[in-house]
């Protein structure tokens, strides 16, 4: 098998850098002590105490959206150059590394999906569990029946001095906070409520019920989209807020940063 | 032992009957002792003791000697019962004839029962709390701070053994006075330290109780103007023009809040 074990050489050859993603502790040590190549690990958790380490905030089935992912965090991190060659060590089919995906990083061009977690105004934490939300609203629905939901991340005093009641809100004198199990339900419960969650910096529902009101000038999002996407873009152009959708007509969650969509998730894949 | 048993079932009793009193005694010390043997592993099993105590150094040790904490508590109090079974009945059969020494034994026989237990405990304890402390402190990245949890540690096992040494009879006045002045030292250091972050939290209390403010309004407190970002219990997070201030709830009191209606 010389020309099986030759590809693999040059698959491997004048690389930059090494992705881990979810090493175990005995693979990133053998590959910690080389020299000559940088290592970077991709992992939900930094089990293996790297240095130089990315936390992937979803479970990206797909593996091109967990290289991107990684890709992009480790641009922003500066862990690696603009045009380096990479190789990426990943498990596609089981919990044990089987693949190797070797990548240039300059052919990405940036989604921002990092950037979406990392350098928002909300702590990460909070865009996942709002993002975990409503993949699980998605993937259930609200009593077997789709919905769809509208929530506003971050930068909750601007976002709430743009938009105005429909109704009395439910949260007002709470101090509930999302990733709580208890308030998942809430939310979901909720959800069949007319308009947008507004949620704070640090988690915090801050309202239900609200109706948006930001301009929606210059906001460009794909034709066929409705009212609760175009609010969404507009709001995250007008404020420095997140925002995340789950379409009621297709089911799919989108993330909008900036008045542009950055992520897509199909709840169904999760 | 304030009443002398041994003396009345000497008197009510015949020089061979108290020997034969004495033997029922030890069978019966026996039974005992297997009885509390068992119930103790029972009851420290059903209370979650040894789910409590797992992963902990003394476990571990306990475990490299075939035993476990459990069994070890378990085993101190039949010996204790036991062993005090063994004197009485050596108190009524008359074999030895110092008896005071003896009596005096049984006495003492639960305060040492109580310090080897306090001490057992002290560990598990230190261990434990050593733990969890260090598992909050995981993800701050520092030095020195290495240091808290073994501090917490050893003052746990401090007190457990004051309080075992205390059971013997030892004086323990010296380490008494030690551990007053650690605890008024704590007290002081950490009054000192924490008053800002206590007169801020005490003011957060009131404020996310009543919320007199809350997020989106827009307000004044001293200088600083803005919207509300964010109500927390130590900080108000207030947004102005390019600038976020993050303004400690004990100023919120001190200097009173203007919320601005337009």
């Amino acid at each position: 098998m010389s020309a099986l074990s030759d590809f693999l050489d040059d698959v491997v050859a004048d690389i930059d850098a090494v992705f881990l993603f979810a090493p175990s502790a005995s693979l990133y040590q053998s590959f910690d002590d080389e020299q000559d190549v940088d290592v970077v690990v991709i992992a939900a958790e930094n089990t293996v105490d790297a240095g130089t380490f990315v936390e992937l905030p979803l479970e990206f089935n797909e593996l091109s959206e967990r290289v991107r992912f990684g890709v992009e965090g480790a641009l922003d991190e500066a862990y690696v150059e603009e045009d380096a060659d990479v190789i990426c060590i990943a498990d596609v089919f089981d919990d044990a590394p089987d693949a190797v995906v070797r990548i240039n990083v300059a052919e990405f061009s940036k989604s921002g999906v990092y950037d979406l977690f990392v350098n928002s105004r909300a702590e990460p934490s909070v865009i996942r569990d709002v993002l975990e939300v409503a993949i699980e609203l998605g993937k259930k629905g609200q009593k077997g029946k789709p919905v769809g939901a509208l929530f506003v991340v971050g930068d909750a005093g601007k976002v709430m001095n743009k938009s105005r009641p429909l109704s009395y809100n439910p949260f007002e004198k709470s101090h509930v906070h999302v990733g709580d199990p208890i308030v998942n339900v809430m939310l979901k419960e909720f959800s069949r409520l007319d308009g947008a969650f507004v949620i704070s910096d640090a988690g915090k529902i801050v309202s239900a019920y609200r109706y948006l009101e930001p301009s929606a000038e210059g906001v460009d999002i794909p034709k066929g989209l409705g009212a609760r996407h175009m609010a969404a873009g507009a709001v995250t152009r007008d404020t420095n807020a997140v925002a995340i959708v789950l379409s009621e007509s297709d089911g799919l969650v989108r993330a909008f940063k900036g008045g542009e969509i950055i992520l897509e998730v199909d709840p169904e894949e999760y | 032992m304030q009443f002398d048993w041994p003396a009345l079932i000497r008197r009510l009793f015949s020089q061979e009957a108290a020997f034969a009193a004495s033997v029922a005694i030890l069978v019966l010390g026996v039974l005992l002792a297997y009885l509390v043997w068992r119930y103790t592993h029972y009851f420290l099993r059903d209370a979650g003791v040894r789910e409590a105590v797992e992963g902990t150094p003394f476990e571990r040790t306990a475990q490299r000697f075939g035993t476990s904490t459990v069994g070890l508590v378990a085993t101190l109090a039949a010996v204790s019962v036991y062993v005090g079974a063994i004197i009485l009945a050596l108190n009524v059969s008359q074999l030895l004839k110092d008896v005071s020494f003896w009596s005096q034994f049984v006495t003492f026989l639960p305060n040492l029962f109580v310090a080897v237990f306090a001490v057992i405990v002290g560990l598990i304890a230190g261990d434990k709390a050593r733990l969890s402390v260090s598992e909050r402190l995981r993800s701050v990245k520092l030095p020195q701070v290495e240091l808290l949890p073994d501090f917490v540690k050893y003052s746990i096992i401090f007190l457990a053994s004051l309080i075992a040494l205390g059971q013997l009879g030892v004086a323990t006045a010296a380490l008494l006075i030690l551990l007053a002045a650690y605890a008024f030292g704590l007290v002081f250091l950490c009054g000192l330290a924490f008053r800002h972050l206590l007169s801020a939290g005490a003011a957060g209390l009131y404020l996310v109780l009543t919320q007199p403010y809350s997020i989106g309004d827009e307000v004044r407190i001293d200088d600083q103007q803005g919207i509300v970002q964010e109500v927390d219990i130590f900080v108000t997070h207030i947004e102005g023009e390019g600038q976020e201030y993050i303004v400690p709830n004990s100023r919120v009191f001190s200097a009173g809040v203007v919320r601005i209606r337009s």
